[in-house]
Parts: C-alpha cells; structure tokens; sequence
C-alpha cells in the first residue's frame, strides 16, 4: 500500500491520474452519449461555444458538433497513439531481443537497420510513407511507430545483454532448451519491463505527430481526431479559434496527463526501492 | 571515372554556396519603386505558357509573355487585343487571319514580328500545349505574307468560334529567335522568359519568390504602373492572410484567403475583397462517377444521388456564398453557351429513397443499401468538405461513402489511370468553350492515363455524336446550338453530376488599384495595375 | 587524439552501410507509390494526352525497370552525384545545398535556444526537486511540449506578427532588399524569432526534463554527498559538481534528438515559409521525384551523422573520466 499512499502525495501524479481518467472516461462513454457519426451534419455552422444548449461548444465549418468531435476524437486519438505505441515496442522488443541474443553476424545486421531508421528524420518518413501509401488509419499508425520502434528495440537490446549471462539462462542452455524458446520465454520477459516504460513517452509522441501529419493533410478523413480538428479550425483561426483551441486543450491534456501520471508512477516506484 | 571532376566541381560549388550564403550580397533595389508582392501558392518549375496553359503558370507568366487577345467586360466578343490587334475567320472555316500589333519588342530588344506568331502555333501551341494540341490539331501553316499579318490555315474546317474562345489562354507568343532550332522543352527561357508582356522576368529563388521588373519599352502608352511585382510563396493558405494584414505582401488571388476568413478580413480597415475578376476562371464542382459499378450504371442510382445533394447548402455552407448552384455541364458564366432549359435535380431525399427502392437496392439491416468509394480531389479545402458533405449525404440516403484521402499526385492514378473509384469530386475549370474544356469530362473512348477526363467508362453515341458534329460545324449559331443539345443530353443521362460553380476571391489592400478588371484578371497583364502609396 | 581519431573513423566505416539501408530502403518506399514523376507533372500543367506521357516518361527514364534505376542511382552516388531532379530540371545536390542553409540555421537557433534555456530552467529546477519553482517548470515546460508545434507557430505569428507588428510572418529574409554585412544578418535574424521560438520552445522542455532527472540522480551520489558533508556552499555544488554531471546524458540527447528535430521543422517551414528541407521533402514527395526524396533523406541523414560526431567529441571533452586527468579542475 506504500506506493499508493506515495503516490498520492505528489499533486502532479494525481493530477496526471485525474487528467487519464477524464479522458479515459470521455473516449469510452463517446459511442453512448453521442451515438451515430460525430462527422455528420448536425447543425447551422460555426456556431459559438456556449450560445446553444444543444452544441455546448459549438459548431465547427460544416456544421458538426464540437463537443462530440472532441469526445470521439478523444477515442481515435488515444486509440492511435497506444495502437503505434504497442506495434513500435512489439517490433522493437522483438529486433532487439533477436540481436541482443543472437548476436554476432545478425546482431551487427539489426542494429545498423536500426541505426538507418534512428538517422532518418521520423517525422519526414512518416510523411513519405502516408504521402506514398494513402493516409488511412493503419498506414498512419504504422508510419507513426516506423519513427518509434528504434527507442525500444536499443533498450530491449542493452537489458538482453546483460540478462543473457545471468544464471537460469545459463540453466536453461545447460538444459538444452533450443536457443528461440530461451529467447522468447526466458530473456524477453525479463527484458520487458523498462521498455514497457517508455510506453507512455511513445504515446504522447504518436498522439503530437498524429496531428502533425492531420495538419499537413494527411489524416484518415473518415474518422475525428484532434488533430483533424486542428487542421480544419486552422483556417479559422482568427474568426472561430476555438475551433483549434477545444481540440488543442485535448492534445495538451493528454500528453501532460500521460507525462504526469508515468512521473508520478514512476516516482512513487522508486521511493518503495528506494526504501526497501 | 570520367565524370568525377564534374560531380566533384559541383560540391564544390554548392558547397561554396552554403559557406557564401551567409556574405552573398543581396541585389540591390530602388526602395522607393512600386512593388507589389503577392502570394503564392504554387511554385512552378516550368513557366512557359506557350507550353504548359495552366493557371499556376499564367498567374506568374502572363505578366511577361503575353497571348494574341485577352478576355474583357467590354470588348466585342469578349476580347481585347493584346498582341493582334485584329482577327476574322474565313466562311469556310480553313483560314483565320490576325493583324498584328507594330511596334513591340522583346525583352531582349529584338522585333516581335509574324515570323514568331507561325513558329509559336506551329512548333508550341499545336505540338507540345496541352489545350493547344486539341484546337490547333488541323493546323497546316501559318502564312505571313507581311510582318504584321499572320494566316493560319487549316486542313479540315475549324470552327472560328473555338479559335476565337481559345485565344486568350492558347495563344502566349513566344520569341522565335531563342527557340528555334532548340530542344523547345528544356530551354532555359522556359524558367527564365523572355516576352513582350509589361514585366520582364528578373528572377526565381526557389521556395522563396519570383521577381519580375518593369519593361520600360512597353508598347502601352504609359505602362506598366507598377515597378516589380514579387510573387512571394507562402505554401500555407492560413499564413496569407495574416501576411496580408502585416502588409507584408498586398494582394492574394485565387483564393488564398480562405472563404471562412473573408467576412472577418474585409473588415480590416485598408483591406478588400473582390469576388470579380475570375469570370472566364469559372471551376465546376462535379461528381465524377464510375459506371463500371453496376449499381451507378443504373441512372435511377445517378438521379438518387443527384437528388440527395442539398445544392444550397453546398453553396451557402462550403462557399460561403461565393459560388452559385450548378443546373448543367456548361457554368451560368459561359451566357453563349449556356442552356437554362435543362432535367434539374431539387434536393429531395424522400424521392431519392424512392428511386433506390425502385432500382432494387433495399435497406439492409443496419439501414445501408451498399457501398461506395469516394475520392475527393486534393487541390482545394472546398472539394475536400465537399467530399465530407457528400458523405453525410449519401448516408441520409442508405449509401455508405468510405471517403479516401490521396495526395494529388496519388488521387490522378487512383481516378484517372486505375479507375480505383466508384464516386469521385472534380474541380474541372470551364475555358470558355466546351470543345476544350467540359466535354472531355463526358465524352467515350478518352484512353486510360489522360487527367481530368471521362475515366468513368461511360460512353453515350448520342452525346459522342453531337462533340463531333460541333468540332466540325463553322456556323456559330448552329454550333452553339449544338452545345445546346448537348446540355440536355448530358441533365438527362447524368454520367456526372454538376453541383456548384465558383470563382475564385481576391484579397487586396486598398492601396492596389485597378484589381479585378477584367474577367481573366489574376493571369492577364496586370499593365494597368498600381500601387498608391 | 589517437582516441578521437579511432573513433571518428570507426563512426564512419559502420555509416557507410547504414547510408545504404536508407537509400534503398528510400528507393522502394518510392517505387510502391501509386503515380510517378510525370502523373505529378502532368497534374501541375492541368492534363495532356497519352503520346505526351508516354513521351514523357521516356526521356525521364521512368520506363525502365525499377532494379535497373535502382543500380543506375547507386552508380552514380559512388561518383557523388545524386543524380538530376525530374521536378526542379537540375542536378539534385543543387537543389539540395540551396536549401540546407536555411534548415541549418532554423535548427541550429532551435536546437541551442532549447539545449540553452532547457538545461539552464532544467538546473533551476534540479537545484531543489520538489520545490515550488521545480514544479511551475516541471509542469509549465511540459505543456508547451504538450502544444503540437504547428499551433504554437501559427498563434505566434498572429501575435507577434499580424497583431503587435513587430516581427516578420514569413520567409527567412527581406525580399531583394539589397541589405548587406551586418544589417543582413540581423534582418535573417529577425526573421528566425518566431520559427525558432516554435521549434525550440517544444524542444526545450525535452532538456529541462533531462537536466532536473539526471541533477536528482546526481544529488544522490557519493560526491554530492560527500561535498555537502564537506559544507560547500549548496550554490557551488549544484553549478560544479551536480550540473556538470547532470549535462552529459543531455548531450548525448542532443544527438538523438537531431533528427527528430530535422523531422520537426517539417511543420515549422510549411507554417513560416522558409525555404529549407522539410519544405523541399514535401515538395518532393507531392512531385514524386523519388531520386530527390533519397537526395533529401540522405543529406540530412549525414547530418545527423555529424551532429553524433561533434556529440562524441564533445562528451568526451565534458566526460569527468577524461576531466579527472587534467590538473586543477
């Protein structure tokens, strides 16, 4: 109970908390409180924030709801942003525990193609790769993890070093337990932890370079998100700005919720080592 | 090996330019001159109008190189003369002959003279112009019996009707002297022109701007006003209109302010909007549709989808009011061709449900009929909310619309080499007659890979039939006549659907004058333009 | 220096088949895109018909196979020749070295205004964890980080821009000023507040974070146990001893965040209007000029090559290992 109570002491942890929940909250109970297609037409356009009961926070160019926009945006943005999350730390697990185990020939292979992705730009890839591959939802998650995964797959390789020597994998071999099913079942889960703390950091990442790419024109237009919404208020911007800055609050919620939270976590984790 | 000094002298200097670039001296320039800056949103690489007849490339060209006649308000038929200042087609459609203007130069001080007049017909327009390939495609020679007279002769008859309508955007001159005898596509006077326009091109800084300078030779009495004209790229339309209201440039045309930032700029004090001056500029907003789908190849589907639209919303919510609602395949603004007596399409979902139930297509059980894919066009913000518009639409209707979003490049091999589409929004833009604009967008047999035509496999002998009559037909009145027909044809068959007509807006401070004054305005001469200050 | 050496030429040899990765790797991306160099083309002249395009492809080589273009392209980079723009009609390391000024000083400003102002916040804030002025930054600095870039440059140049009037929106210089010397110089400069402001800012809260972390790791050593046991001025400690230590992680950061930046100032040369890559890249990529967009990815892949170097050599000037040989520090 010591972590908990920790971290509750730390008014940015909760506040990082309370920032997740709402958001957590708005993106799960999006479908009931306004069920059907946040991008239909609901109303008359560029209706202000707070003039009509019906649109609490107005209407956007064509007329769609603000409020519900922002509340499926919530879900798609998350939804993005932990979908490019999980395929970047997948694939970057798996690279790295491969080389880190291997070693050798195919350790000195993987990681030079990890350097060429650490070299390029990640933001100009993904724009190649949408640009080339037509922005629909997938591709975009996989351009966004395309620029995330080199983080993870180095971290997974450094703890696969060091836990390669360690006593049960040299138990396992002495066993004659085949080389992948030591690397899978006994090295990858113990390598997995600390790269599932970057998770938070990727996250936040893929949710600003979703919309950086909706900015430059390249987001699913099928579906809300907030950067989405950005773009569109963007031409806006002095006559409704608030049709940028609803969804930017979102943004910045997010991103400042996840940092607090995985600080606050993080932080509370280390007192109870720290104390042990 | 043999080429390495080469490669190495050009690191070299480029290198040399980066280290430089920080001492380079900048050109010089009398700050007290007139100099208007406008933004642009387009960078072409290959500004010669000769060639490429686009409106990125006159928006810039026209001010140095410049065509037989202008569009006008005023002038008879439309036009005004530029570099002829007379023109009349033979009765029998095989001669049009053009008197030229005395006295003009080129930039490089050489006489113009016929002799350019035949070789710009006869080895640009007619061979390498992408509009030009059409109407000159019978061209046989030029005649100039004299330096100022200029016969075109034709081997199958013409119509003068045609030729004249395509003058303006057809016919930029360029000088014989420099292309002659040149690989006329890679000429360097392609991206630095030499013409007889107002302005003469100074220079291009890639990403940054053009930079055109005043002819002082110029065979207008007293022009041009202005001393350079700087068009300024500024890639991000959001980023005009502040440009504008610093006064950092002075004019935006074709839109570059975006509509939904008009009613808030025109109230700037020292700024104005002006909606003239695009007249003979008029973009279509059209539904392409692909008649491969079978279900779209059933007109009842066509007329439920035409039905579903809400034209005025369109109009009123996309445009803002700055463009009107479209009743057929040629725009209002086209008043000689233009057919009123045409099926109109109200907006009426109720009669749309109906015909999709006639033609069999039920509601499923989630309340969709079946689904479409739709590509809006990626040029402007306006095809783009069309196409999330059309969405909405067809899902009143029980027509799921799956909307795929490609940059230009991918949008012209998705609709026009693949056919990857069932709906698709165009921006097809009216020239002035139908035989080089509209009817490609209708007509059978167009082969695979051409951009902006029918790709939608429909093909219709009675409507191919009146095209061909018409590109053969001298008379003007029977020819227009025919372009009337036409009209109705294409309302009742719909292998498309014309939704909206719109020109494009001006933004100006006050202090430039004589904006908008003639119906090509953006990509005319801009000889009478000025600057108060 | 005989380190040093080894080490650059270490760096160098393991590049050279990193580059090759990328160009490929480039070089396929661009191969699976629907529409080449001249359906882009055409789009930009508003149409023409099938003998032009096929013409049109011809004279630009698209016709060949995609493996022989591939081995051309890779011939010619052995003689330092990127090859020739079909977009821009000039060889591509013109086109390239035209633009890289201007990214270079839009990221060299972005990166020191944040790796400056982050680490200098970031030892206020280490100085005391958990104080009041620690927590205002914490928070405050990651809002901004927060903020998409993009936003924070457009509300920028209305305010400073548009509205108040005193700084440029737009481009990276005056237009054909004739300014020359020192008042060029602080005409460019101007010019790059608000960009630089855009980038860096978002920047900045990377360092600040890193800076705070690593100077709270640092409070917990031995030697800053130690010299406070001494009773040295708690001012002295954190400037000498905790910051200094505190600083390595962040220059190495520093390199790794170069081509992240790179990627940033995509967004931020679209929004202002300067000529440099990211704009470039863009154009490429609507152009399809495939060769262009490997010209582009390439160059700034080696610099973001060289910023490592100059990281490497400058950890190990800063590197307490190194510093602890070296009389009177």
């Amino acid at each position: 109970m010591r972590p908990v109570r920790q971290f509750l002491r730390s008014p940015e942890g909760v506040a990082g908390l309370l920032m997740i929940v709402l958001l957590a909250t708005a993106a799960l109970t999006a479908p009931v409180v306004f069920p059907g297609d946040p991008l239909a037409i609901r109303g008359p356009a560029l209706l202000p924030p707070f003039a009509d009961a019906a649109f609490p926070l107005g209407t956007d160019r064509l007329g769609r709801d603000v409020l519900a926009g922002l509340m499926h945006g919530a879900r798609a943005s998350l939804a993005v942003g932990i979908a490019a999350a999980s395929v970047a730390i997948f694939v970057g697990a798996l690279v790295g525990t491969l080389a880190g185990f291997a070693g050798g020939l195919v350790d000195e292979a993987l990681m030079r193609v990890v350097d060429a992705f650490q070299i390029v730009p990640g933001f100009l890839l993904a724009l190649a790769f949408v640009s080339v591959s037509g922005a629909s939802l997938p591709v975009v998650i996989l351009a966004i993890a395309l620029g995330a995964w080199t983080g993870p797959a180095r971290l997974a390789r450094a703890e696969v070093l060091s836990i390669r020597e360690r006593d049960y994998v040299a138990a396992a071999r002495v066993i004659g337990m085949h080389p992948m099913e030591i690397a899978l079942r006994e090295v990858l889960p113990n390598a997995l932890p600390p790269v599932l703390a970057l998770s938070s950091v990727i996250v936040a990442g893929a949710v600003l370079t979703e919309a950086a790419l909706s900015f430059l024109g390249l987001g699913d237009p099928n579906i809300v998100t907030w950067g989405s919404m950005i773009a569109e208020g963007r031409n806006v911007l002095r006559s409704a700005p608030f049709l940028s800055i609803i969804p930017g609050i979102g943004l910045v919620v997010a991103v400042l919720g996840v940092y607090l939270l995985s600080e606050g976590l993080s932080e509370a984790i280390a007192g109870r080592r720290s104390r042990a | 090996m043999t080429r390495f000094p080469l490669s190495r002298r050009r690191l070299l200097t480029s290198t040399a330019l980066l280290l430089a670039s920080a001492g380079l001296p900048a050109r010089a320039l009398a700050q007290d001159g007139k100099r208007l800056v406008v933004a642009a949103d387009s960078e072409p690489k290959n500004l010669n109008p000769a060639i490429v007849a686009s409106n990125g490339v006159f928006f810039i060209a026209s001010k140095v190189i410049e065509p037989l006649a202008e569009a006008s308000f005023a002038g008879p038929d439309g036009l005004e003369p530029r570099l002829a200042t007379a023109w009349e087609g033979s009765a029998d459609g095989r001669s049009v002959t053009f008197t030229l203007r005395e006295g003009v130069t080129w930039h490089d001080r050489k006489p113009f003279t016929s002799a350019d007049v035949a070789f710009s017909a006869l080895e640009v327009w007619k061979k390498l112009q992408n509009l030009g390939r059409l109407v000159f495609a019978n061209l046989e020679a030029v005649e100039t019996p004299d330096e100022r007279t200029a016969v075109f002769k034709f081997s199958v008859p013409t119509p003068f009707q045609l030729i004249r309508n395509a003058l303006p955007v057809v016919t930029s001159v360029l000088p014989r002297h420099l292309y002659e005898g040149t690989d006329i596509e890679a000429n360097p006077a392609n991206a630095s022109l030499v013409g007889t326009g107002p302005f003469k091109f100074a220079e291009h800084k890639p990403g940054e701007y053009y930079r055109l300078e005043k002819n002082q030779d110029y065979w207008g009495e007293g022009q041009p006003k202005l001393d350079e004209i700087v068009f300024r790229v500024l890639p991000d339309r959001a980023a005009a209109a502040g440009a504008l209201e610093a006064d950092e440039i002075q004019l935006a045309a074709f839109s570059q302010v975006p509509l939904a930032d008009l009613e808030r700029i025109s109230k700037v004090e020292g700024i104005e909007v002006y909606s003239k001056g695009y007249e003979a500029l008029t973009y279509q907003l059209v539904v392409e549709i692909n008649h491969r789908r079978k279900e779209l190849a059933d007109l009842k589907v066509r007329q439920a989808i035409a039905h579903a639209i809400d034209r005025d919303f369109v109009v009123k919510t996309i445009f803002l009011g700055y463009a009107v609602p479209s009743t057929g395949i040629v725009p209002k603004n086209a008043p000689e061709f233009y057919e009123a007596g045409v099926t109109t399409y109200a907006f009426d979902p109720a009669r749309a449900n109906a015909l999709l139930d006639e033609a069999g297509y039920k509601r499923a059980g989630n309340g969709t009929r079946f689904s479409l894919k739709l590509l809006p066009a990626p040029y402007f913000s306006e095809t783009r909310q069309f196409g999330d518009y059309l969405r909405q639409a067809l899902a009143a209707i029980g027509i799921d619309a799956e909307i795929v979003n490609n940059d230009a490049a991918a949008h012209q091999k998705a609709v026009y080499t693949d056919h990857d589409f069932d709906l698709a929004v165009a921006p097809p833009v009216f020239r002035g007659d139908p035989a080089i604009s509209t009817t490609i967008l209708v007509k059978g047999g167009v082969p695979a890979g051409v951009p902006f035509s029918n790709q939608g496999g429909y093909a219709n002998p009675a409507i191919d039939e009146i095209i061909e009559k018409a590109n053969k037909t001298v008379d003007v009145a029977a020819r227009t006549d025919l372009f009337r027909q036409f009209q109705k044809l294409v309302a009742e068959d719909l292998p498309l659907i014309n939704v909206a007509e719109w020109g494009f807006i001006t933004v100006a401070r006050t202090s430039v004058k004589n904006v908008s004054s003639n119906p090509r305005w953006a990509v005319s001469n801009w000889a009478d333009t000025d600057l108060e200050s | 220096m005989r380190r040093a050496f080894l080490l650059l030429r270490r760096r160098l040899i393991t590049s050279i088949p990193v580059l090759l990765i990328v160009v490929i790797g480039t070089f396929f991306l661009l191969e699976a895109a629907p529409g080449d160099a001249v359906d882009a083309y055409l789009l930009s002249i508003g149409g023409g018909d099938p003998a032009l395009v096929a013409g049109l492809r011809e004279s630009y080589g698209l016709d060949r196979s995609a493996w022989a273009r591939l081995a051309a392209y890779l011939m010619a980079l052995l003689r330092l020749d990127l090859g020739w723009s079909v977009l821009f009609g000039r060889p591509i390391l013109d086109v390239v070295m035209e633009r890289l000024p201007a990214t270079l000083w839009l990221m060299g400003s972005a990166v020191a205004l944040s790796f400056s102002l982050g680490s200098a916040l970031g030892v206020v804030s280490g100085a005391r964890p958990g104080s009041a002025a620690d927590r205002l930054l914490s928070v405050g600095s990651l809002t901004l980080y927060a903020v998409p870039s993009f936003w924070l440059g457009l509300v920028l140049s209305v305010i400073f821009g548009v509205q108040l009037r005193w700084l440029p929106t737009a481009g990276l210089e005056s237009i054909a000023s004739g300014k020359q010397g020192f008042e060029r110089a602080l005409d460019i400069a101007r010019h790059l507040v608000l960009p630089v402001a855009a980038l860096g800012f978002i920047y900045m809260a990377l360092f600040l974070r890193m800076m705070r972390a690593g100077m709270a790791e640092a409070w917990r050593q031995d030697f800053a146990l130690a010299a406070r046991a001494r009773g040295l001025a708690r001012r002295r400690i954190v400037l000498r001893h905790v910051a200094r230590n505190a600083l390595l992680p962040l220059v190495t950061m520093l390199g790794l965040q170069a081509a992240s930046m790179l990627g940033g100032s995509v967004v931020i040369e679209s929004v202002f209007a300067i000529p440099g890559f990211g704009r470039l890249a863009q154009e490429a990529v609507a152009g399809r000029d495939a060769a262009l967009l490997i010209g582009i990815i390439l160059v700034s892949a080696v610099l973001v090559i060289a910023v490592n170097l100059v990281v490497d050599v400058v950890y190990a000037v800063l590197d307490p290992r190194v510093g602890a040989s070296e009389p009177a520090t």
